[in-house]
């Protein structure tokens, strides 16, 4: 995310694209991906994809940094409950997750912007349409204001 | 009040502050004490009325006028390849007058003055902000019980670091030009001229303020006792109570640490300098992970000795200047004038 | 009991543990250098044992120093400091044998805020604590404030005035205060999102990043802190932006489940800095999703070190597993 990435406002031009960051895990989800790819299923270009090992992996932190970069929309996905590589990975995950998403809604985040689903490696008709859904959802809500990092400062 | 010419001297009424500050916005920025939320900070108004002059202190120095607590020294795009289109952003302030500011403050903007603006050391950024900048402070008429100005060499009527001077009398001020850049600012703004008995009788009210408040200990048998006291075991009990926060330092009118950063951010790579507190464990941490003030014993004797010691030796002076505000703010009441009369009362003994 | 009964109560214990060796310190309260603060005191004889204190301004949190001891610490603790401390102890951060707690039945703190704003800007030169009321001398005039109408925000809902664990109980226990309903939690939100996010953003645009909030929390112990990362930088060093909100965001996640709304970081704030909004709402979702309390009881593990396969996840966006 350098070159053309975290733009401020005056980057964005009428043909704005949203920017979604997609953290999927290694076993389930980032296969579910490959199998849409396989599969030659379309999904939107928007969507800019980080494996982790685990959606265990995920801390807040790498949310937040991504709506502090610019990113207009987050969507982190792992194994379906019960199916997780790590056995639980996943149910401590939702744990943290139910926590952040109540935060962010607390605060008054718009609520489209953070999306948290379960996709396993056979759903790779499930991934295009959930990368769609809230692709629309984002592009809906239009360009990320809240949260973005601060810029020049003079 | 010294160094005060008394003969120019110039009425401004309490009720004519509003109007008055209204037509200085037109070619200034006015920053004036604010209260918002019960709490008093310094910012730029953008009407005459949101100053609010019957105030103790403000919760914050107004330090950040001439060293922000964030400034970009440098961007460039984050789209230009690397070492090109930087930007050197040299602050473009304007005229910027800082009104009404407690003469400890004032003094605490002199006290940045020696670090910052003088010698082959003077920093560019600093001077551009503090060249700008015309200091109109406010005379103490009641100095708190927290404050602790004439220990420190300053006192409530000080005139160091200010370019006028304002004193209370019943319904008016009675404004006082220090520097020759009050006097000019005086003279443009067609104030009229106070009554001699009115700056009489503010002239012996301020004295008498001031012979109120006897200093607490001598500053220079504090220095002679810290300068044995390096080592001494007394600091592990003096200190015990601290957390480790910044409260203090951001707080500090004269305190001026910094670091320099470099970040990401909005589009572009920026360079920021930032202020930066001696009691945060990352402050002296070195690379291979050792850290030479490991504790809140050595980083508070730090801060203390930095004040009454070396900052005396470099500067001639020392580094506080008794605002209080880092009695009043420190979350578990450390207070510094115990530390000053400890080590005052030591020497003593020893 | 009176307060002073306390404070001569917690004198004897603190002496009699110094003198007979059981403690080598304890942490108390003594009189602070001004009108509102009671200070920390580390009493290592009975000298120092003299000087503790017990008054309506003992809101630090003391539990923040008991780690920095490897040895036996006697330590003088409100109910919402015992909760920090269970907290603590659960997570091996200090044995419980080292400790000898001094519990005090606690009715609630005042905030000197409070009484500020009661004298408007004139400077308090006392207070003094009767029956109930606080007999608080300014400037100009003497007032007489009911002692009730004067407490911590948070000491307003606490539900635990008297101690979880002590070793010694100075005082009778209090009657405790109605459950925590989290009426305040609701009644923020029932505000349009455009104006929650104002409100927040525009706390945090007063924040100076001093970490006194941090720094005075007991259960903020981390050798370092994710804001004092350089590799990678989680945070930024701005103030006034986004850089300070994820700063307390991140915080108050940090301490999902464990913090025991003491509220040392609020009233350690010299900006007045509203942190508490973010850290009611992570509480009553941990009460409210996962039926913890933290710092209630020494054997029920932390809500995110363990987890069921049915907990709530109408927040994810497909809803439930596929039917496969």
């Amino acid at each position: 995310m350098n070159a053309q990435a975290p733009g401020g406002m005056e980057n964005r031009s009428v043909e704005w694209e949203p920017r979604i960051i997609a953290f999927l895990c290694n076993w389930c989800s980032y296969a579910g991906a490959d199998l849409a790819g396989v599969g030659r299923l379309q999904y939107p270009s928007n969507v800019r994809i980080i494996r982790v090992p685990c959606s265990g992996r995920i801390s807040p932190f790498f949310i937040l940094s991504a709506f502090q970069k610019g990113a207009d929309g987050v969507i982190v996905s792992g194994c379906h409950p019960g199916d997780c590589h790590y056995i639980s990975g996943n149910y401590s995950a939702r744990r943290k997750f139910a926590l952040l998403k109540g935060l962010l809604d607390h605060i008054g985040i718009e609520e489209g912007r953070l999306h948290f689903t379960w996709i396993s490696a056979s759903e790779g008709g499930r991934f295009a349409d959930v990368m769609g859904s809230v692709t629309e959802t984002v592009r809906a809500l239009g360009p990320v204001r809240q949260m973005v990092g601060p810029g020049v400062r003079t | 009040m010294r160094g005060v010419n008394e003969m120019s001297a110039v009425r401004l009424g309490k009720g004519d502050v509003a109007g008055f500050l209204e037509g200085l916005l037109a070619d200034w920025t006015v920053v004036a004490p604010v209260m918002h939320d019960g709490i008093v900070s310094f910012r730029a108004i953008t009407s005459g009325t949101e100053a609010d002059l019957d105030y103790s202190n403000s919760a914050q120095s107004p330090k950040g006028v001439v060293l922000p607590q964030v400034e970009t020294l440098l961007s460039c795009p984050c789209s230009s390849p690397e070492g090109e289109d930087v930007v050197e952003h040299t602050p473009e302030p304007g005229r910027v007058v800082l009104f009404g500011v407690r003469p400890c403050d004032a003094r605490g903007i002199g006290f940045l003055d020696r670090v910052f603006g003088e010698g082959a050391n003077g920093d560019n950024y600093y001077a551009s902000r503090r060249e700008s900048l015309l200091v109109v402070s406010l005379g103490c008429s009641h100095p708190l019980a927290t404050c602790f100005c004439t220990t420190t060499g300053g006192g409530p009527f000080s005139t160091e670091g200010s370019d006028l001077i304002m004193a209370e009398h019943g319904d008016e001020y009675i404004v006082f030009a220090v520097t020759e850049n009050g006097a000019t600012f005086l003279s443009r703004h067609g104030l009229s001229k106070a009554a001699e008995s009115a700056v009489q009788a503010v002239l012996s009210a301020a004295e008498t303020s001031v012979a109120e408040m006897q200093p607490r200990v001598g500053l220079s048998i504090l220095k002679g006792s810290l300068d044995g006291s390096f080592d001494a075991a007394a600091w592990n009990t003096l200190t015990e109570k601290c957390v480790g926060c910044g409260v203090c330092t951001y707080v500090c009118p004269t305190c001026h640490c910094f670091d320099i950063v470099d970040e990401v951010s909005g589009g572009s790579r920026v360079r920021n300098r930032i202020w930066d507190s001696c009691q945060f464990p990352c402050f002296t941490r070195q690379a291979s992970g050792f850290d030479p003030r490991p504790t809140y014993r050595e980083r508070y004797r730090q801060r203390f000795m930095h004040k009454f010691s070396f900052c005396t030796d470099r500067y001639g002076t020392p580094g506080c200047v008794g605002c209080g505000r880092c009695v009043t703010e420190c979350p578990v009441n450390l207070d510094i004038r115990r530390i000053m009369a400890f080590f005052s009362e030591k020497r003593g003994e020893e | 009991m009176s307060r002073t009964g306390l404070t001569e109560r917690i004198r004897e214990e603190a002496a009699r543990l110094l003198a007979d060796g059981t403690v080598d310190v304890v942490i108390g309260f003594e009189q602070g250098s001004l009108p509102l603060r009671a200070t920390p005191c580390f009493a290592r004889d009975a000298a120092d044992a003299g000087r503790l204190v017990w008054n309506a301004f003992c809101g630090n949190n003391l539990s923040r120093y008991i780690r920095r001891f490897d040895k036996r610490v006697g330590i003088v603790v409100k109910g919402c400091d015992t909760r920090s401390i269970v907290e603590l102890i659960k997570e091996n951060q200090v044995q419980r044998d080292n400790l000898v707690i001094i519990g005090v039945p606690c009715d609630g703190m005042v905030d000197e805020g409070i009484l500020q704003g009661l004298c408007k800007g004139r400077e308090i030169l006392s207070v003094e604590e009767g029956d109930g009321v606080l007999v608080v001398t300014d400037a100009g005039r003497t007032m007489r404030i009911p002692r009730d109408e004067c407490l911590h925000q948070g000491c307003r809902v606490c539900t635990q005035r008297n101690p979880v664990i002590h070793d010694i109980l100075a005082g009778e226990p209090v009657q405790e205060q109605p459950g925590d309903t989290y009426r305040d939690v609701a009644g923020f939100a029932a505000a349009p999102p455009d104006a929650r996010w104002a409100r927040i953003t525009g706390e945090m645009d007063r924040c100076i990043r001093c970490y006194a909030c941090r720094d005075a929390c007991p259960l903020c112990y981390c050798a370092n802190c994710f804001v004092d990362a350089t590799m990678p930088q989680w945070v930024g060093k701005s103030v006034g932006g986004s850089d300070t909100l994820s700063f307390h965001l991140m915080r108050s996640l940090h301490l999902a489940g464990r913090c025991v709304e003491c509220g040392a970081c609020e009233r350690a704030c010299p900006m007045g800095v509203d942190i508490r909004t973010l850290h009611r709402k992570v509480s009553s979702d941990v009460a409210g999703l996962f039926g913890y309390k933290p710092g209630m009881s020494l054997s029920e593990p932390a809500p995110l070190s363990r987890f069921e396969p049915d907990d709530p996840e109408d927040f994810m966006t497909g809803g439930s597993p596929c039917a496969e």
